[in-house]
């Protein structure tokens, strides 16, 4: 019949999904495509050219997920990342003083970012070695969030372990007043986040059927930055490193394994074939060669080749600058891993890891923003002249598209990867 | 015993530079001259930051060994006694940015190095910048930013101390998105790479306005 669908015959925007796809794995596995991917973090830079500031993006995912399907698609990159999101109204809720966002205690235009501190002091490790669980529920939530307080009263989870629990401490501790408050607002906050990842599911789908694939950002991180981020902040663990390095690397041992079975056990559950780790305080400023082997590398090694050796492609955005750690990246095994580079000697890069791993980036911030289309298609061929022979090159902006982009800017650097980077 | 300290502070041993300066107050060596060797040491941790042989660790280290030195010190000083400063420096990040690591170092690298510092800490509005260059009378100015939500209030800033009639007061900018190219674009009057840029200028701008 006439008006009915051919169902066999794929459409373009399938057509385009699948190319897409294989041209930015292509690159990955160090094949060369049929020509250079361009792969995007956009958190904020499509919204804007659609009229939407993070605070909307935070508050009113449904605005937000239907301007950046109807922007970014014009770019024609390969893949994309998801827009910046945070759920500000769970934020709210649970009192969330651990992050400053837009929305509400930052302005309309400026993404969420993180207020770091010693969430744990130097003189709790012991606690923290002795039972995290314990220790994260106990101390570390009620120093992040109001709302969570009440935590910190919560019974010693071994002491939890005995046959009445449940009709003893357990209902005796729901029973307060303040928890029931906090219980109910863990209700709520459950329902605000349903609805937005229902709200980041519809934005997927609805790209899916533009033909446009998204990377989904399943999260590791590095297990030196997840002591140093979340728990003891820079300071906190730069002094450890002198003072009492044994605690440490204690620290360390302890999170990997369990930071490897998570990122493994969500992956899979998820269906995603690559994870992102987007590392902090490895960078050449922080520590010394000598400093990263022994504080650093081991671990966050330990977990690349986990996830590689469960079939899962690594992606650690190497932000910052990492020239003096070429050597150690030259270690991994070639064509299992897409490194998100920011600030790098291209030149060395390219003679050092090029033949090891798929280089993505790194198009300057500075080019983006405050050069001209001229300086950043320059900046694009070069990049293509390096890389070009290897087929592992895949271009974005350093830091992404930041939102302060020149969009002649950002046509311009696509344009020259859909005309010079053919090949 | 002087070089003692000198020597444990250089390398980074706490306890033993503790140990050394109560043996060399109950010495009765001048406060001011304990003082004097820490000020010493610390140009010396500052200078092989520079050469690349110390990063930030030894950096937090020796600033955490520095201030419990001064705490011990505190107590026996009579009145206070200011090293001459070459100058005056009002650093902070910018507005919506509440990043401070590269900005410490900062105000780190011109403390050694001589400059007075008022540090105005992060998200720094941009009247703020204007009150204290105001109140402290300096012509030195660093604004320091690691998101690139910090070029536009780096705009703001700079163009609200300009067009306060102070247009003798000289802006300089460093952090993760800056460059010649943003420099330029925000109107600043330098930037630097790190923070032996921001040392360098600010020697230059305090030479030229003595």
């Amino acid at each position: 019949m006439k008006d009915q669908k051919d169902t066999t015959q794929p459409t373009q925007a399938e057509l385009d999904y699948q190319a897409r796809e294989k041209r930015v794995w292509d690159a990955i596995r160090l094949e060369k495509p049929d020509r250079v991917p361009i792969v995007c973090y956009d958190e904020y830079f499509s919204l804007k050219q659609g009229g939407v500031t993070p605070a909307d993006a935070y508050y009113d995912v449904n605005r937000a997920s239907k301007v950046f399907a109807e922007e970014v698609v014009k770019f024609n990159w390969d893949m994309v990342s998801l827009f910046g999101n945070l759920p500000g109204s769970v934020g709210e809720i649970i009192g969330l003083t651990s992050n400053k966002w837009a929305g509400f205690n930052l302005k309309d235009n400026q993404e969420y970012q993180f207020v770091e501190k010693e969430y744990m002091l130097a003189d709790e490790y012991d606690q923290f070695l002795k039972d995290p669980s314990d220790f994260v529920l106990r101390k570390m939530w009620p120093r992040m969030a109001t709302g969570l307080e009440p935590f910190g009263s919560f019974p010693s989870f071994l002491m939890l372990s005995h046959a009445y629990t449940p009709i003893a401490e357990l209902a005796i501790f729901a029973g307060q007043p303040e928890v029931r408050e906090m219980l109910e607002k863990l209700i709520s906050i459950g329902e605000k986040m349903n609805q937005y990842l229902a709200g980041l599911d519809h934005t997927v789908e609805i790209l899916k059927e533009k033909g446009q694939p998204v990377f989904l950002e399943v999260l590791a991180h590095a297990p030196f930055d997840w002591i140093s981020d979340y728990f003891r902040g820079i300071k906190g663990t730069m002094l450890d490193m002198y003072y009492q390095p044994d605690k440490l690397k204690a620290a360390i041992d302890l999170i990997t394994p369990q930071m490897i079975e998570y990122t493994i056990k969500t992956a899979l559950e998820m269906d995603a074939k690559t994870v992102s780790i987007p590392l902090h305080r490895g960078a050449d400023p922080f520590m010394s060669n000598e400093q990263y082997a022994e504080f650093y590398w081991p671990s966050l090694k330990e977990l690349l080749l986990a996830l590689i050796e469960a079939d899962i492609t690594p992606s650690p955005y190497w932000e910052g600058s990492y020239t003096n750690r070429l050597e150690f990246l030259a270690e991994l095994p070639p064509g299992k891993i897409w490194g998100h580079f920011d600030v790098i000697d291209i030149y060395k890069a390219r003679e050092m890891i090029g033949d090891t791993m798929c280089f993505w980036g790194n198009v300057p911030g500075q080019i983006l923003i405050s050069g001209t289309p001229e300086q950043t298609s320059d900046y694009v061929k070069e990049l293509i002249d390096i890389f070009g022979d290897t087929g592992g090159l895949i271009v974005d902006g350093a830091v992404g598209i930041p939102k302060e982009a020149k969009i002649e800017n950002v046509i311009a650097m696509s344009e020259t990867v859909f005309e010079y980077g053919v090949y | 015993m002087k070089e003692k300290l000198f020597d444990a502070i250089i390398g980074l041993s706490r306890d033993e530079a503790l140990r050394v300066t109560d043996e060399l107050l109950q010495s009765k060596l001048k406060p001011e001259e304990i003082l004097d060797i820490g000020r010493e040491a610390m140009q010396i941790i500052g200078k092989r930051f520079e050469t690349g042989e110390y990063f930030l660790p030894e950096l937090m280290v020796s600033g955490d060994i520095l201030s419990a030195i001064a705490d011990k010190v505190k107590p026996f000083l009579e009145g206070t006694t200011k090293a001459k400063k070459i100058g005056k420096v009002v650093i902070g990040t910018v507005a919506g940015d509440i990043h401070d690591i590269a900005k410490d170092i900062v105000v780190f690298m011109l403390d050694i190095n001589g400059f007075e510092v008022i540090d105005l800490g992060v998200d720094v509005p941009v009247e703020k910048f204007v009150e204290a260059v105001q109140e402290h009378q300096t012509k030195i100015v660093g604004l320091s930013g690691f998101l690139t939500l910090a070029i536009e209030p780096m705009r703001d800033t700079i163009s609200a101390l300009k067009g306060a009639g102070m247009s003798d007061v000289k802006v300089m900018i460093g952090g993760g998105p800056i460059n010649e190219l943003v420099c330029e674009d925000v109107g600043a009057d330098g930037w630097g790479a790190n923070a032996m840029d921001a040392v360098s200028i600010a020697n230059k701008w305090a030479g030229a306005s003595q």
